[in-house]
């Protein structure tokens, strides 16, 4: 079973709690787990005021969540947000073709990107023809 | 007097003319669509993407730039135009 590294980056809504959002995060994270998966991050900015009004909001939970998984996995848990009305955004994002969680875990250690880290990292930059 | 040394933060957006490209010269700045901070140095105030010529920056991080500050509109994270921004 091959994984690939994503970010996924969703938007939720203003009015959810701190349980509500928490609860999401779960479930998306259980769907990367059972899928043979792993999280290696899991990022929620506080209340945000948006650049434009989203569904009549102008602010909203943003949530990012990095990891590993599988492609059909990816298919889940985006069948998931978009089936989930709070959900009011999402992007997806693949920073690689192959999940190292080594080399991400060594990558964030050496937190200067310039030489070793920063040349392992590059291919995780969505790609671009030169 | 003429000049102060000390730069006046108003709301409006002073754009300097760069000769190098700011992506090429700091390999450390990422190019991340969620650092709206950053990506707004390279729109006007209005929203829109500031060519090239202005900004300095190279073909080849202009068009990375473009995709990137695109993702952030998507996400809302920045305006498509000024007439859609919220108040
Ligand atoms: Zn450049």
């Amino acid at each position: 079973m091959e994984l690939r590294y994503y970010d996924t980056f969703y938007l939720l809504h203003p009015d959810l709690n701190d349980e509500e959002r928490q609860a999401i995060s779960e479930k998306l994270q259980n769907i990367v787990v059972e899928s043979g998966g792993q999280v290696v991050k899991i990022d929620p900015w506080p209340l945000k005021k948006l650049a434009y009004k989203v569904q009549k909001q102008s602010h909203g939970y943003y949530v990012t969540m990095e990891y590993g998984a599988p492609s059909d996995a990816l298919e889940e848990i985006t069948r998931n947000l978009r089936l989930d009305e709070n959900v009011m955004k999402f992007l997806t994002t693949k920073l690689s073709d192959a999940f190292d969680p080594a080399l991400i875990a060594e990558s964030r250690e050496a937190s200067s990107p310039e030489e070793t880290a920063g040349e392992a990292a590059a291919p995780a930059e969505s790609g671009e023809g030169e | 007097m003429q000049q102060p040394r000390i730069a006046r933060h108003r709301r409006r957006r002073i754009y300097v003319h760069r000769k190098v490209c700011r992506f090429c010269a700091d390999k450390t700045m990422a190019m991340d669509y969620k650092d709206a901070r950053t990506l707004r140095h390279f729109t006007t105030e209005r929203g829109k993407i500031l060519p090239r010529r202005i900004t300095g920056t190279c073909a080849k991080h202009q068009r990375k730039l473009t995709s990137v500050i695109k993702k952030a509109r998507i996400m809302a994270l920045l305006p498509f135009t000024s007439g859609h921004a919220q108040e």
